[in-house]
């Protein structure tokens, strides 16, 4: 992997807000009637916290993320981010980081993360400042002018991090940011995205398969269970920050580890 | 093979063809009656362009393939378009056009010339049919390689539809919509030039047709010389386009 510039270390942008999530159900048509995806989700994001969601696949927990997010409406309840409700996208108070191909092949890693500010046409100047900003912060520096398709795949991802960071959002919502990488640099990354959280202080909601992923990343776990989606337990990962990868061979974090496992393969 | 052993075997490939055209018939190991050498052609192609009646029909030839692209090119786009984006449309529509599309187009020739003569609008009316299904599909295919994630992505960041239609269909379907125009052309060409060697008054593709019946094998060549050129020329200059924005593809 190439030598990745170095980071200007410091505080940027605004800190994180919360997040409520009250009696948030789904049901959605299906082929045999209707189908319940999502059942009675409660939950709180404290500002700054940085929660992971996991459970089974299919269990609705992709769902809950775009509801968060205001792409999708739930049947019922509410979702409040900074106090007030979450209707539709409102990429000022929500960040969204998708898996790997969502980088748009046609422009540049500085054009991808100027993309939400040429939505509201920003400046050109007032772009590239806060893009060149928001890639110094990734650890992108000189990286701007390369088109996606000549990224590695963790790159892409420090692109779509910058992308999603660039309008200082103070919720950051992650839907399997990482699955798509090899196990090393996933582990990398993981590393990363917490020295850019510590550095942001957001409130980061962060969804994986990977249980090794969750406690590392955690201050709290939240397992959902095979649909209909409800949450089943909460985990307060009480490791000492900052994290390290010797943590991961320590007792306490294998026991956390197995604790999400009997929750998430516990048949219903 | 390096870059270069290519190119050089290719223009190799070339040489030897132009010089098989050239000597084969003079030495009359091929008929020069019917493969006349290649300089009587060149000379004859030279001749032939300084004519009146064969500059009259290279302009109404062109004038056809010209106006049926541009009639031909945004229905299709515009109709493929619709048929990929509304459920509706697409439900409607789609075996239809998928049945159309596989039917070869030159069957219906005579229902053209019976309707609409053997003028300018009959030339234009079937190359627009002949060239209208392969840009439907096309198109059909351009907005369906349009990724969802990069729909979502610019939702996500508060994208109106006018802006996800620019900064994200438009872009994305690019690559395919100038392979779409380059496809296009050679049907829409191929139309006109059958319709006019079919039945028809004037065009360059009459002019060979003529030529053809009466044996006349330099201007036939001639006349094939000049076409290929110009095709050729217009599908490299759509695909020079299309290595422009290759880095796009994924």
């Amino acid at each position: 992997m190439q030598q990745l510039a170095d980071v200007t270390p410091g505080r940027v942008g605004a800190a994180g807000a919360s997040v409520e999530v009250a009696g948030v159900s789904h049901v959605y048509e299906g082929r045999d009637g209707r189908v319940p995806a999502l059942e009675d989700i409660t939950l709180t994001v404290g500002a700054g916290r940085f929660t992971v969601i996991v459970g089974p696949s299919g269990c609705g927990k992709t769902s809950l993320l775009m509801m968060m997010a205001g792409l999708r409406r739930q049947t019922s309840g509410t979702i409040l981010c900074a106090g007030r409700p979450i209707l539709d996208p409102d990429p000022q108070r929500v960040g969204v980081v998708f898996q790997e191909a969502s980088l748009f092949p046609w422009q540049t890693a500085m054009e991808n993360v100027e993309f939400p500010l040429a939505l509201r046409h920003v400046p050109a100047a007032e772009r590239h400042r806060r893009s060149a900003s928001m890639l110094n912060l990734v650890g992108l520096d000189g990286f701007g002018g390369r088109y996606p398709h000549e990224l590695s795949g963790g790159m892409k991802q420090r692109v779509s991090i910058a992308r999603g960071l660039v309008q200082d959002p103070p919720v950051l919502l992650m839907d399997e940011p990482f699955a798509a990488l090899d196990e090393q640099t996933r582990m990398t990354m993981g590393h990363e995205l917490l020295r850019i959280w510590s550095q942001t202080s957001k409130t980061v909601v962060f969804i994986t398969h990977s249980l090794t992923e969750a406690v590392y990343l955690a201050d709290e776990v939240l397992v959902m269970s095979a649909r209909p989606g409800r949450i089943i337990d909460r985990i307060e990962v009480d490791l000492p920050r900052p994290r390290t990868y010797e943590m991961m061979a320590t007792d306490r974090f294998g026991r956390l580890r197995e604790r999400i496992w009997q929750q998430i393969r516990k048949p219903d | 093979m390096s870059r270069l052993a290519i190119v050089l075997a290719r223009l190799a490939l070339f040489l030897a063809l132009i010089g098989a055209w050239e000597v084969l018939p003079r030495l009359g190991i091929l008929n020069a009656r019917l493969l006349p050498p290649l300089s009587d052609v060149l000379s004859m192609l030279l001749q032939l362009v300084g004519r009146a009646n064969v500059q009259e029909a290279m302009m109404v030839t062109a004038a056809e393939v010209v106006v049926a692209f541009v009639i031909a090119v945004p229905l299709g786009a515009l109709i493929g378009v619709a048929v990929a984006e509304s459920e509706y449309f697409g439900e409607i529509f789609k075996p239809m056009l998928f049945y159309v599309f596989s039917v070869p187009k030159s069957i219906f020739l005579p229902v053209f010339i019976l309707v609409l003569g053997i003028g300018f609008h009959q030339k234009v009316a079937y190359a627009v049919f002949s060239t209208l299904f392969i840009v439907i599909m096309s198109a059909t295919a351009a907005v369906e390689s349009v990724k969802p994630e990069h729909v979502l992505v610019a939702r996500s960041y508060g994208a109106t539809r006018r802006q996800i239609l620019f900064r994200v269909y438009v872009p994305s379907m690019v690559p395919i919509l100038l392979e779409t125009l380059r496809i296009a052309m050679i049907f829409n060409f191929t139309a006109v030039m059958i319709a006019e060697m079919y039945a028809s008054r004037t065009g360059i593709g009459h002019l060979i047709a003529n030529w053809g019946e009466n044996f006349q094998m330099r201007q036939l060549f001639a006349g094939v010389i000049l076409l290929s050129m110009v095709a050729i020329f217009f599908n490299e200059t759509i695909r020079w386009m299309e290595t422009k924005c290759s880095s796009w593809r994924t």
